[in-house]
């Protein structure tokens, strides 16, 4: 635990830390989140930090981007003490960041995002020629096409973080802090990146990679620095841990079973929502399937297959046309409040946008969709508070105040905030969005057994996901969706990564004929 | 196709000479936003319609404006749509209009000017003009006189204008040479509840007070309603202005709170469009100043002020 | 030993820190504006001052109750002024009809009171129905219905004054002027209107929902709110809002006319801004809206005691108590 690398890498390298943490600890109002942290980093090396959400690797991330000032320790910078006032400060010093959440401003452009704040000037005027021509070298190394003179609005979310990366790197950047920066991004993309990191390195960039993706970190990283629940548990050379070794220290237990059992969908159940031609203009063109009571449907796809979408129109939140039934009942949900009264909850993907009012309470955010349980007809404080206590023990949310602002919550227990949310209104058919999208290990595993536990119940889940190993793990039937359409359904020995990259491709589809009902009737698991 | 073309130019003839044979007067004026105003948008209409009765070769187009750069459009319409022969402005404010009018004058139209006159001398045909240092003269001397040349008043103003000026000027002139006490001045914007709140205050601040000067009728009834609400409606008595109808017939009737009022016609609008009209269909001389007088309206004179189809 | 006598104090600290410092502020700046007041003139204290500023407030007070709730949903509304002239307007016409058909005084005005009710639900509605269902921005349909509601009163007034039939003025006359228990009754139905404004903003689902919109319209609406529709009820509580206003202010000057409610949308919004809510939306509370309104008075008040300040800086003076009294309040909230 206190083996002293810094030592024998620099004596290897016969480099000097660049920069030093000593004793880092931050506290936010009584909170203390991370408690006497060291870290260094070396020029050229990749220094990951991992650890789940909430362990406080992003927090440190900022504390040597200058984003937040230590509560204790100090920052040691060429072996000179620094106190940054902020993040321009920082920048001024070399250390650049890219952020988890976006920085970009949506209503510029590309390049005028990454000039934002240095500016070129040409006879008093910004020189946009100049500039345009630069953003457009930047990005080409990032092999990433996009028209310079869009605007960040336009551009979809892996494209904006390669522009975010791409204004990182423009600027003269000594260490690079990237915070979980392949959440968004694809395979491709990622491989990109990681190729741009080895190039910094070459350079001797100092680079600080806080992820919870082992395999990222197997791949890129030098050394890795593994934080748990704000103490730090170690730094370790990356070759000398496998992936199983890392996870067991970041989580502090053993991970051998990610995910809980399969039971089989119960012979002859009957379907609880059915799809029948279901078109939601722009987005999903004559969808149809069928989801059976206590199974879990895997929903997979591309990005841009249209999978959201589809279910936005099916619950009302944008105008779709086809057939819809609810227990074998023909239902047209107009609003969300039907669909909520029909017993179908929506998890959305964009937990930050749509799923939780960040500056609200927790209890605030917790109840407001099941509100009427709780106003009688004035709203019971009482019983509200009740309900928190009792969805942050179900749900394990983990936070030290209950007084504090949804937003002050990490990514992980955020998600189960807005699952707690969604539970209150006592669905029988659960629609989950990216449920596990940008969440440690820990909490993944949480949410995978609390689906287990719906199903058992009765409830019926749909699954959306980008993550195979997730759906290939959790759902008993896998429909796969291409340019809004779907190409197939997958089950039994069907259901591989290859079989499902095959039809999300386009490279396979099956008969479009087979309707949803039919297909019930026949199959089964 | 000759006979279409005949027809064309037969009613293109028409339309020619039916053209010529008019005189078209444009009228500009504020529009109606508080109760002088809107007595000037009423005498303009009544007097558009009394006019065109009258003349059949004349033709009047009224335009409203809501500030003074509204008014300078105004102009330019008038001009290039209606083709005016003549113009009757009320400007909104003297200085920004001057140049506007000017260049009105210089296409060869007749203008005529009413109430306040233009930053510039030597424009206008006719100027038809209300007397604001009369209407202040007046009222302080009435008042004064009533008083006894001494007591403490109270004055309300209202917007801050060259005629809330004159008016005020006029009217501490007079009081100057009296013993008289102004205990405080406030703008109420010639406003009903800007009249209230602030005669409210002066009654909280002021255990005596003899005489309210409250310069514009709208401004008086805010007034006589605060002083009703205090109860001290024997104490004093109040001064208004402008001849709205409401006041006028309190005059009549001998309201002790209301003994008088002092004219500022909205109807000078009409004396200056008549004046205007004869210059075209009569051959008298028109050309020249005309100042209208603020005569004291007491019970005695009150009938021949008091219009009761007038909206002021 | 040192321990034990130290022990109190962090407790009592503890207390003063719990009090919500920085939404106390618009109530400081009432303070603040009080002593000033007393020290410029010895009437100002007098009960008869107080009430007549009190009194004055109920008008902006009771409106910008209504604009507390469309400003915490994310919208503004700057018709207010307009349509309460308008429904003035149309108040004073329809029982001024009434009266002529030789109905009891009191059942004209209870008349009155009815229609001006559903007039301002209705002009209320129009407001929300244009904004949700038109689609456009709160800002620009609300200065479209300024400018409506305003000609339409002068259209009324045939460019004059609206004036009430004295027969009903006598006895609607006490509405205004009247008082239960000392206090007068423009005062009673404020309070009233800012309990319950109080009351549904802060305990019941439609206050929080409201809350929920404006902080962030998308989580709203994935949750199953209906946005629309509660965005919509909004403008009509404010436009109820300005009808209560309207029933207490015709029976002070007994006319309208195209002047009347000049600037009230300003001082309301000022209101509701100096009392905390935050303009952009998501929260707020009808209290500090209700101390706003009466500052703004009070503002005026002050000014019209003193010849200490030129009448030709009043302007000066009230913007900068305003400016002033919404720097303390972000600069302790901002910290």
């Amino acid at each position: 635990m206190t083996r002293t690398e810094p030592d024998s890498l620099a004596s290897r390298s016969g480099l000097a830390p660049v920069l030093v943490g000593r004793g880092l600890s931050m506290a936010f109002g009584p909170v203390e989140v991370l408690h006497a942290v060291d870290i260094d980093v070396v020029p050229g090396e990749v220094h990951a930090v991992l650890g789940e959400n909430g362990a406080g690797k992003s927090t440190l991330l900022k504390l040597v981007g200058g984003y937040h000032t230590p509560t204790a320790g100090e920052i040691v910078l060429d072996g000179e003490p620094v106190h940054f006032r902020d993040s321009t400060a920082a920048e001024a010093a070399g250390i650049v960041m890219i952020h988890q959440e976006l920085s970009l401003v949506p209503d510029l452009t590309v390049e005028e995002n990454v000039f934002l704040g240095h500016e070129r000037h040409r006879f008093g005027f910004v020189d946009y020629r100049s500039q345009q021509r630069s953003t457009r070298e930047l990005l080409a190394t990032l092999r990433t096409r996009v028209d310079v003179t869009r605007r960040v609005r336009q551009l979809s979310v892996s494209q904006a973080q390669m522009v975010e990366i791409a204004k990182a790197v423009s600027r003269d950047v000594r260490i690079l802090c990237m915070d979980e920066p392949t959440d968004v991004l694809t395979g491709t993309e990622t491989e990109v990146l990681f190729d741009l990191v080895r190039h910094l390195t070459d350079d001797g960039v100092a680079v600080l990679y806080v992820s919870h993706k082992l395999d990222e970190i197997k791949t890129i990283a030098d050394r890795v620095t593994i934080l748990r629940d704000g103490d730090k548990v170690g730094t370790f050379q990356v070759g000398d841990l496998t992936p199983t070794d890392m996870a067991r220290r970041m989580v502090g237990r053993d991970l051998a079973d990610m995910y809980p059992a399969k039971q089989p969908v119960p012979e002859g159940a009957e379907p609880v929502l059915e799809l029948d031609d279901v078109t939601v203009p722009g987005h999903a063109e004559g969808v149809s399937f069928a989801l059976r009571k206590g199974e879990v449907l895997g929903l997979a796809g591309l990005v841009g297959a249209g999978r959201t979408e589809l279910f936005e129109g099916v619950i009302g939140l944008r105008p779709a046309s086809g057939r819809v039934r609810k227990d074998g009942a023909r239902v047209h949900w107009r609003h969300p409040e039907d669909a909520k009264h029909a017993g179908v909850a929506y998890l959305t993907e964009d937990r930050k946008g749509k799923g939780l009012l960040l500056r609200s309470g927790l209890r605030e955010n917790l109840t407001l969709q099941a509100l009427e349980r709780f106003a009688r007809p004035f709203t019971d404080i009482r019983k509200e508070r009740a309900a928190l206590h009792r969805a942050v023990e179900e749900f394990d949310v983990r936070v030290a105040r209950l007084d504090v602002p949804a937003g002050a919550l990490s990514g992980g227990n955020q998600q189960k905030l807005v699952l707690a949310k969604l539970m209150l209104t006592t669905p029988d058919v659960v629609i989950l969005d990216e449920p596990t999208r940008g969440i440690d290990v820990g909490t993944k595993r949480q949410i995978y057994f609390y689906v287990a536990e719906l199903i058992a119940k009765g409830t019926s889940v749909v699954l959306i996901s980008s993550e195979l190993p997730e759906l290939l793990g959790l759902a008993h039937r896998i429909v796969v969706m291409q340019d809004g359409r779907v190409k197939g359904i997958v089950e039994g020995d069907d259901m591989n990564e290859e079989t499902i990259m095959a039809y999300a491709t386009g490279l396979r589809h099956d008969p479009p004929s087979v309707p949803a009902r039919a297909e019930v009737r026949r199959g089964a698991v | 196709m000759p006979r279409l073309t005949r027809i064309v130019l037969v009613l293109f003839v028409l339309a020619l000479g039916f053209g010529f044979a008019q005189t078209v007067i444009g009228v500009s004026i504020p529009a109606a936003t508080h109760g002088w105003t809107g007595g000037v948008n009423w005498w303009a209409a009544e007097t558009k319609a009394r006019l065109e009765a009258a003349y059949p070769t004349l033709q009047i187009v009224i335009s409203t404006a809501g500030s003074a750069s509204e008014q300078a459009n105004d102009l330019e319409d008038l001009i290039a749509i209606h083709q005016i022969d003549a113009l009757v402005i009320l400007p909104f404010e003297s200085d920004p209009l001057t140049e506007p009018v000017a260049s009105v004058k210089d296409r060869g139209v007749f203008v005529t000017v009413v109430d306040r006159g233009l930053a510039r001398e030597g424009i206008e045909d006719v100027h038809v003009a209300g007397n604001n240092p009369a209407l202040g003269r007046v009222s302080g001397e009435y008042i004064s006189e009533r008083l006894g040349g001494e007591g403490n008043i109270v004055v309300l103003r209202g917007i801050p204008t060259v005629i809330d000026n004159e008016r005020v000027e006029a009217f501490m002139e007079v009081i100057d040479q009296t013993n008289i006490e102004v205990l405080d001045m406030r703008y109420a914007n010639w406003n009903r509840d800007d009249g209230f709140e602030v005669m409210q205050d002066f009654l909280t601040r002021f255990p005596e007070i003899d005489a309210v000067w409250a310069q514009d009728d709208d401004i008086a009834i805010g007034v006589i309603e605060a002083l009703e609400q205090a109860g001290r409606t024997d104490e004093m008595f109040v001064v208004g202005g402008a001849g709205m109808k409401e006041m006028i017939l309190r005059v009549m009737e001998g309201d002790e709170l209301v003994p008088v009022n002092v004219l500022y016609p909205p109807a000078m609008i009409a004396t200056a469009m008549e004046i205007t009209a004869l210059n075209f269909v009569t051959s008298v001389p028109v050309l020249g100043r005309y100042i209208l007088d603020s005569p004291l309206i007491t019970p005695e004179n009150a009938a021949d002020y008091y219009f009761p189809d007038s909206p002021f | 030993m040192a321990r034990s006598e130290a022990a109190p104090a962090p407790t009592w600290r503890r207390h003063m820190r719990s009090i919500p410092w920085q939404s106390l502020t618009p109530l400081l700046g009432l303070v603040f504006l009080l002593i000033i007041g007393s020290l410029l003139h010895p009437a100002f204290l007098t009960p008869t001052n107080l009430l007549n500023v009190l009194t004055r407030s109920a008008f902006i007070g009771i409106i910008a109750v209504g604009g507390t709730f469309v400003i915490i949903a994310g919208g503004i509304d700057l018709s207010v002024g307009s349509m309460a002239a308008f429904l003035a307007g149309a108040m004073i016409l329809v029982m001024n009809a009434l009266a002529r058909n030789d109905l009891e005084p009191l059942t004209i005005i209870l008349l009155g009171v009815g229609m001006v009710l559903v007039a301002g639900l209705l002009a209320g509605a129009a407001n929300g129905l244009a904004i949700t269902r038109g689609r456009i921005e709160a800002f620009i349909v609300t200065l479209g219905t300024l400018g409506i509601f305003r000609s339409l009163v002068t259209y009324l007034a045939d460019g004059g004054t609206i004036s009430l039939d004295f027969a009903i003025r006598g006895v609607y006359r006490p509405v205004y002027f009247g008082s239960f228990l000392g206090i007068p009754y423009p005062v009673w139905v404020f309070a009233a209107v800012a309990i319950i404004g109080a009351i549904v903003l802060h305990r019941t689902r439609f206050g929080r929902y409201v809350r929920a919109i404006g902080s962030n319209q998308e989580v709203a609406r994935y949750a199953s709110v209906r946005v629309e529709r509660i965005r919509t009820l909004t403008f009509v509580i404010q436009g109820v809002c300005v009808a209560i206003a309207v029933i207490l202010y015709v029976p002070r000057l007994g006319s309208a006319s195209g002047s009347t409610g000049i600037l009230w949308e300003l001082e309301a919004i000022a209101a509701v801004i100096i009392g905390g809510t935050a303009l952009k939306g998501g929260s707020g509370h009808i209290w500090g809206t209700v101390v706003g309104a009466i500052m703004l008075s009070f503002i005026g008040n002050v000014l019209n005691l003193t010849t200490a300040i030129s009448e030709y800086l009043n302007g000066a003076v009230q913007g900068l108590i305003i400016i002033g009294a919404v720097f303390l309040q972000r600069g302790r909230s901002g910290r």
